[in-house]
């Protein structure tokens, strides 16, 4: 019950604070819009490649990010421990390997708008018009 | 080879019926290797099935613990990661093959996983595989192909184990009961049965309880046992004393009966004697050709002339149930004297009486004379007025029945006795009194009756005289004989008698009637002058008529 009444609070500030994670791509690529399933296949390694055959490459951000931990939890359902083991559990066989991670938001957007394949998720506020909003993940 | 396992049969069979122990070991042999044998049996066939589902159980945890890399494995396609997980699986023993595949892809494939499992040799548990961030979204199967074989064998195996183990233990189990049966029970009952052998031959010996067993049942039988022997004891040496008392009675009671002066017999309902004494024989006055026979001869036999009421005396006693006495009078002839017996009989039960017999005679004379005392007087020896009364009734029963018609009595009355008393003394008057007995003895019959009712009075009945005449005549032959002089003491004395005379007459006539007629008549003579006889009137009615 605190448990709850915790979390309900926390989507409460985040609401007022206007914090929506959305999922950019380089406009230049012929992607208008991902499925959240699409888009948690690449970053998982499931798939490197978009929908429409091009490659994709995931960017994701510091480890202990909000955004990060927002983004896997929204997804997948999973916490930063739990994303680590699934991440552990494959480095062995070495063909896939996780995102490379990048300091922060602004770095991300540069990367994806210099970079055709790259995606990469941040708050809707560091998004500018040089990325295209592929998804949006509302809590 | 027959021969010999008979031979080991027979001894088998002589062990377990002279050994409590190999009895014991046998029983408990048999009992726990059939139990055994019927647990290994269910066992056996369950232990197959369990065995199969345990291993289904166990491959169910090992699916879940390799789920999650397998998902991942799926969910990525990852052959590397699948090989892995499939190798590591192949290490269960009771594993003959592992495949995983995702989708149409063959992820992984290790050991012999035919392609359709026959569910004899092989069987396979299959599993969908989920991906690891979508429950719902199916991204492979695992499929583990399981040993039938190695499991029936290691089911095998293990009954096999549980079976031998079983049949050890219950051959240790026999072993130790066996010990403990020897060491306990038999051991024990052997040492008493020696001690028993033991004391066989000696008296007041008693066993000695095993060591060790004082305390236990063992003892307390050896207790008892003792306490038996100690009260058997007592009661031999009771028996003896008993033996030699009952000897000793027997031969005081044998000398009792052997010099017994009363006659002692047994005989039975009907008479016939069983056992007899001397004296019976003696008191019985049986000649020696004549000796009874045990169980022939019968008591009326002995005494036949009494034979009826010796039969009455036996019937009553058996009807009364009481003792009875009869007396009996034995005639002598030349061998014996006559005297008087009594034979006493007493019922003793089954039918049988006890009888005794008495000599009696002495008792029956002394009787007869006391009745004669009582009727006769003293002085004279003729009756007395009782003695008088007495053959008067008996005379009158006997004309009232008989043919004896007529009775005559004669009342006599003394004269000048009075005299003679007073001048020569009582003694002088008791001579007198005698010498008329004397006289009127002289002067009548046997069947008479004499009698001196009182003083100088007497009586003569004469019996069977209807003769008026002749007892006028016997009247006064007395009047005359007693009218002749005697002599007392030298001195000659003279004295005279009146008499009167009254006949019984007629049935009705009592003694008393006939009494006191002659008592008038002899008045009148008295009147008449002294010396006279004078007559009653036949009878006082006669008379009486006669005046009428």
């Amino acid at each position: 019950m605190r448990l709850l009444f915790a979390l309900a609070a926390i989507l409460l500030t985040q609401a007022v604070r206007g914090q929506t994670l959305v999922v950019i791509v380089n406009p230049s690529i012929g992607v208008q819009h991902l499925s959240r399933r699409e888009t948690l296949d690449i970053f998982l390694g499931r798939y490197r490649t978009f929908p429409s055959g091009e490659s994709a490459l995931p960017v994701d951000l510091q480890i202990n990010s909000t955004e990060r931990r927002q983004f896997y939890l929204i997804l997948a359902h999973k916490d930063v421990a739990d994303m680590s083991s699934y991440w552990a559990r494959l480095t062995f066989s070495g063909k896939i390997s996780p995102p490379f991670a990048v300091a922060d938001a602004r770095v991300a957007v540069d990367i994806v708008a210099n970079n055709p394949n790259a995606i990469a998720y941040v708050d809707r506020t560091a998004v500018n018009n040089r990325v295209r909003i592929a998804l949006e993940l509302t809590p | 080879m027959s021969s010999l396992l008979k031979h080991r049969f027979r001894w088998l069979t002589k062990c377990v019926r002279r050994s409590i122990v190999a009895r014991t070991t046998l029983a408990i042999l048999v009992l726990s290797m059939s139990l055994g044998l019927t647990f290994a049996a269910i066992v056996s066939r369950n232990v197959d099935r369990r065995e199969q589902e345990r291993a289904e159980v166990r491959l169910q945890g090992l699916l879940a613990t390799v789920e999650r890399t397998a998902q991942i494995a799926c969910y990525l396609n990852d052959p590397t990661l699948a090989a892995e997980i499939a190798h590591g699986l192949m290490l269960n023993r009771t594993l003959s093959g592992v495949s995983i595949t995702a989708g149409k892809v063959t992820l992984a494939r290790v050991g012999n996983t035919p392609l359709r499992a026959d569910g004899v040799s092989v069987s396979s548990i299959r599993s969908q595989i989920y991906s690891p961030f979508d429950a719902h979204e199916a991204v492979g199967e695992i499929a583990l192909f399981v040993d039938r074989v190695a499991i029936h064998a290691e089911a095998a195996g293990y009954a096999r184990d549980s079976t031998l183990a079983m049949s050890l233990q219950a051959a240790l189990v026999a072993a130790g009961v066996a010990l403990a049966v020897y060491f306990f029970s038999t051991r024990p009952i052997r040492a008493v049965s020696n001690e028993l052998h033991r004391i066989r031959s000696q008296t007041s010996a008693r066993l000695r309880i095993p060591p060790g067993n004082r305390l236990d049942e063992i003892g307390t039988l050896v207790t008892d046992v003792n306490t038996l022997i100690g009260s058997l004891e007592d009661l031999l040496i009771r028996e003896r004393e008993l033996r030699i008392e009952h000897a000793v009675g027997e031969r005081r009671m044998r000398l009792i009966f052997e010099k017994a002066e009363s006659g002692i017999f047994v005989l039975d309902g009907r008479g016939v004697l069983d056992s007899w004494n001397p004296a019976f024989v003696r008191l019985l006055r049986l000649p020696a050709a004549q000796l009874p026979r045990a169980g022939v001869t019968q008591l009326q036999q002995l005494l036949a002339q009494h034979a009826v009421r010796v039969n009455e005396l036996i019937r009553e006693c058996l009807t009364s149930a009481q003792s009875n006495d009869l007396d009996l009078e034995m005639t002598g002839d030349g061998n014996s004297r006559a005297g008087w017996i009594e034979i006493s009989l007493k019922p003793i039960g089954a039918g049988v009486l006890q009888g005794i017999v008495n000599d009696i005679t002495e008792r029956k004379q002394e009787e007869l004379c006391a009745q004669e005392l009582a009727a006769h007087d003293t002085l004279t020896g003729v009756l007395n007025l009782r003695g008088l009364n007495a053959g008067l009734a008996v005379a009158f029963a006997r004309r009232a029945s008989d043919s004896i018609p007529e009775l005559a009595l004669l009342q006599i009355d003394l004269d000048y006795f009075k005299e003679v008393n007073d001048a020569y003394g009582h003694e002088s008057g008791d001579r007198v009194l005698r010498h008329v007995a004397g006289i009127l003895q002289r002067n009548t019959r046997r069947g008479d009756l004499i009698a001196r009712p009182g003083g100088d009075e007497f009586v003569v009945a004469l019996v069977g005289i209807a003769d008026l005449s002749k007892a006028q005549q016997i009247a006064k032959t007395i009047i005359a004989d007693i009218k002749l002089p005697i002599d007392i003491a030298g001195q000659r004395v003279h004295i005279g008698a009146s008499i009167g005379i009254a006949f019984a007459t007629g049935e009705s006539d009592s003694p008393q009637a006939v009494m006191r007629r002659a008592d008038e008549a002899m008045y009148c003579a008295k009147k008449s002058g002294r010396g006279q006889v004078c007559l009653a009137p036949l009878s006082q009615r006669l008379s009486e008529d006669a005046v009428a």
